[in-house]
């Protein structure tokens, strides 16, 4: 019997070598497999400006683009640039819709292509008309950064209103107030979100409720891009009852949770006693 | 009124004489060890998840489009639906732990020596079976970790040349895991592994009961060195009573089974539990580290490991025919593994092995 | 012997406990849904909507439009956007709905025509009787 499976081992050795042709291919199929080990980044926009011969300027743009949020929600390249992400020739070809790097005052229409909500508040706003009619005033990079020298652009936040940014056109009272408006409704939508972290750690599933208070968040925050003060604070209130809402459905699942952790400790410790119990009885003899 | 329904019994199916036969007078070995309880538990902990499979049956959807929804209603809107997931999952996993130490303990004691051998054959088969019933559970939550999961291991089975990939789409019913994987999955772990499974457990206990339990054998003298050339069932005529001792020392391990359990229900509820494991299955998006579930760990590693993936198949294959034909291989009349220096170093070895290509595929 | 009967018969008692506690939530677990898991059902006359335009509405809890087009008819969509969750706008000109967040646009049916949506906009079932319109 032993020996069937010795010569079987030998046997399928030496076939196994003898197939080694087909391993070139199995492996460029199973390596190349995004869970089979690394991934391929299959993009030509990176793959030039990662290189040597790039200028420093620009080389640094992948590295910072990396750690932004758009990276993080899969935005690349050419979803602002246009080109051809997949073929180096056409990479910043016009025919592939590539536009380059936007003018200063074309940077609003520039990140409204998606982010269409925001532009339409922003050029109503202050900020947005001062722009358009003198060239200058603050666009989208002037608070959010870009992927440029050291900045990359974070996921918005109140600290982005600050005393140095906002000074540089006009004093720091005005932005203080809006800041002052914004504050309690951003704290409360902080707090929600590290709830949300909580339950994810208890293994809840939050994705059905994390969607109102993203669009909750969203539409406010598109709010503050008006820049009026009376506005954001008229509906403030609006704001923070949705937040209540989804602040009230967090609690029930937190309750929720503790009462089965409480029930299944409870017969836990049932099972524990009858343990001890029969164990007990074991030891007591049977006369 | 209790006497009454046994005089009832007693007239029809002669529950006196089945009582002293299968109960009072079955006797085991005196130093019979918490060990031998092991096989026990991995029943009972099979029944609990038949039931506890049975209840989620009545509100799972096997759809891709549903499955994930369902076992989130499951979790969040059935009454105490979380309660029987929970019991399922963490019962799924610590059933295999069972029987994985079962195997162990058994080949430690030597207790798949003549003329046991069919048991062990038993054994091992159902071993794979349970596996399988894992691996073709852990799909129907149709989660990220899931999808994924399942389609690390349903390629494993390209490294065979030629056969491989058609052997891959059968079990994945297409190229790619899709809905018709869903349904074979789900056919297989609720309709045709479970009528296999009881048929193998029907065949162990009958081979149990009729050969007789073996004897311990640390520190008593073992009869079954002798070469046993004609039938003769073990007994033990001045061992103790199964009833209530050996019994009693069965459903002591079960408690501590069902407490271990609910110990990780109650403080560790997301244990099996990751981020991707409470995603829906996204079939464009690869989550990063994704990896099977731990008991197939060490069988993935050994494969990335090989740099040959039909070598590392081949040996996988030869070592699951040497394992489960073990019996016929392992010659030597000693049963006492301690004094058989050469197969301890290499069991030992073996499972270190086994531990450590867990963990490193686990990283 | 007293000893032991008293564990016997602690242990049922444990195990009476165990049962009762896995019998009343496999009870609970199996009965059929009460009243409240059915949804209230909206009801709005036809001649609120003339053809081409739209009503929002929140029907069981979800912001919902219901658009009345020119060419096929009443329907009744999610205005929940499939992509981060965000309220679509409706676009009366351009027949689509917009969402303002990533530029997700969808068509009339729910569709998705552009942008970065996964799914189709959800429709709400929608019955005519008569001169109502009837929402679930």
């Amino acid at each position: 019997m032993r020996y069937l499976f010795i010569s079987l081992l030998v046997i399928l050795t030496f076939s196994s070598f003898a197939v080694g042709g087909y391993k070139e291919k199995f492996e460029r199929e199973f390596m190349s497999q995004p869970w089979a080990g690394e991934q391929a980044e299959e993009n030509a926009c990176i793959a030039c400006h990662v290189s040597d011969k790039m200028e420093p300027k620009l080389k640094n743009i992948p590295q910072n683009w990396q750690m932004s949020i758009h990276y993080e929600n899969n935005v690349s390249c050419h979803d602002c640039h246009g080109g051809d992400p997949m073929d180096a020739a056409m990479s910043m070809s016009r025919q592939r819709g590539f536009i380059g790097a936007p003018k200063y005052t074309e940077v609003p229409e520039f990140c409204g292509k998606c982010h269409i909500g925001i532009l339409k508040n922003y050029l109503e706003s202050g900020h947005g008309k001062a722009l358009k009619k003198t060239g200058k005033g603050p666009n989208c990079v002037t608070c959010h950064g870009s992927h440029k020298e050291e900045q990359f652009i974070q996921k918005a936040n109140i600290d982005i209103i600050n005393e140095q940014r906002c000074t540089k056109c006009h004093s720091y009272e005005r932005a203080m107030i809006m800041k002052q408006a914004l504050f309690l409704t951003e704290k409360k939508i902080g707090e929600l979100e590290d709830n949300f972290k909580r339950l994810k750690k208890e293994g809840v599933f939050t994705a059905d409720d994390e969607k109102p208070l993203f669009s909750t968040q969203a539409e406010f925050r598109a709010l503050f891009h008006t820049v009026d003060v009376s506005l954001v604070k008229e509906r403030t209130d609006e704001f923070r009852k949705r937040l209540d809402i989804i602040e009230k459905n967090i609690h029930d699942t937190l309750g929720e949770l503790r009462f089965r952790k409480n029930f299944s400790a409870f017969i836990l410790l049932l099972f524990t006693g009858m343990g001890v119990v029969l164990f007990l009885i074991s030891k007591t003899p049977k006369e | 009124m209790f006497n009454r329904i046994k005089k009832w019994l007693e007239v029809r199916i002669g529950l006196d004489d089945l009582t002293r036969t299968q109960l009072t007078e079955y006797r085991v070995p005196k130093n019979v060890n918490i060990f031998a309880t092991l096989g026990f538990v991995a029943l009972a902990g099979y029944a609990i998840q038949v039931i506890s499979g049975i209840f989620l049956l009545i509100y799972y959807t096997p759809h891709p489009d549903h499955a994930f929804r369902s076992v989130q209603d499951i979790m969040t809107r059935v009454p105490y639906g979380w309660l029987f997931r929970q019991m399922h999952v963490m019962g799924s996993n610590i059933m295999i732990a069972v029987v994985m130490l079962h195997m162990v303990t058994v080949f430690l004691m030597g207790n798949y020596k003549r003329p046991r051998e069919l048991t062990w054959v038993g054994g091992g088969l159902m071993l794979l079976v349970t596996l399988t019933f894992g691996l073709s559970g852990y799909l129907l939550p149709w989660t990220q970790l899931s999808y994924w999961a399942t389609t690390v291991v349903t390629s494993m089975p390209t490294a065979f040349p030629y056969v491989g990939d058609f052997i891959a789409s059968l079990l994945r019913g297409g190229d790619y895991i899709s809905g018709i994987t869903l349904g074979r999955f789900f056919a297989l772990h609720i309709a045709i592994l479970p009528p296999v499974f009881l048929s193998l457990i029907a065949l162990h206990i009958f081979l149990i009961k009729r050969i007789g339990i073996s004897a311990t054998p640390f520190g008593t003298s073992d009869e079954e060195k002798r070469p046993l050339t004609e039938y003769k069932k073990k007994t033990y005529p001045d061992g103790s009573p199964y009833y209530p001792y050996f019994f009693q020392k069965q459903m002591l391990m079960v408690m501590i089974y069902v407490a271990a359990m609910f110990f990780l229900i109650t403080f560790m509820p997301a244990l099996f539990s990751p981020d991707e494991a409470n995603t829906p299955a996204n079939p464009l998006k690869t989550p990063f580290h994704i990896r099977p579930e731990w008991y197939f760990l060490a069988p993935y590693q050994m494969l990335k490991l090989i740099p040959n993936k039909f070598l590392g198949i081949s040996i996988q294959i030869i070592l699951v025919g040497i394992f489960l034909l073990w019996p016929f291989l392992d010659s030597q009349k000693e049963k006492n593994v301690f004094k058989r220096p050469v197969l301890r170093g290499v069991f030992i070895f073996l499972l270190a092995l086994w531990v450590v290509l867990t963990f490193w595929g686990r990283y | 012997m007293e000893r032991r009967n008293f564990f016997k018969l602690l242990l049922a008692f444990l195990g009476s406990i165990s049962f009762a506690s896995f019998a009343y939530p496999l009870i609970r677990f199996l009965a059929p849904p009460g009243i409240e898991a059915k949804t209230k059902k909206l009801s709005l006359s036809k001649g609120e909507i003339p053809v081409g335009s739209a009503k929002n509405i929140v029907f069981n809890n979800t912001p919902a439009i219901i658009i009345n087009r020119a060419d096929k008819g009443l329907v009744a969509l999610s205005k929940i956007c499939t992509h981060l969750g965000c309220i679509v706008e409706y676009d009366r000109a351009k027949k689509r709905l917009l969402c303002p967040c990533h530029a997700g646009v969808y068509d009339l049916e729910g569709n998705v025509l552009s942008g970065p949506p996964p799914k189709p906009l959800q429709k709400l079932p929608l019955k005519v009787e008569g001169e109502t319109i009837v929402i679930g």
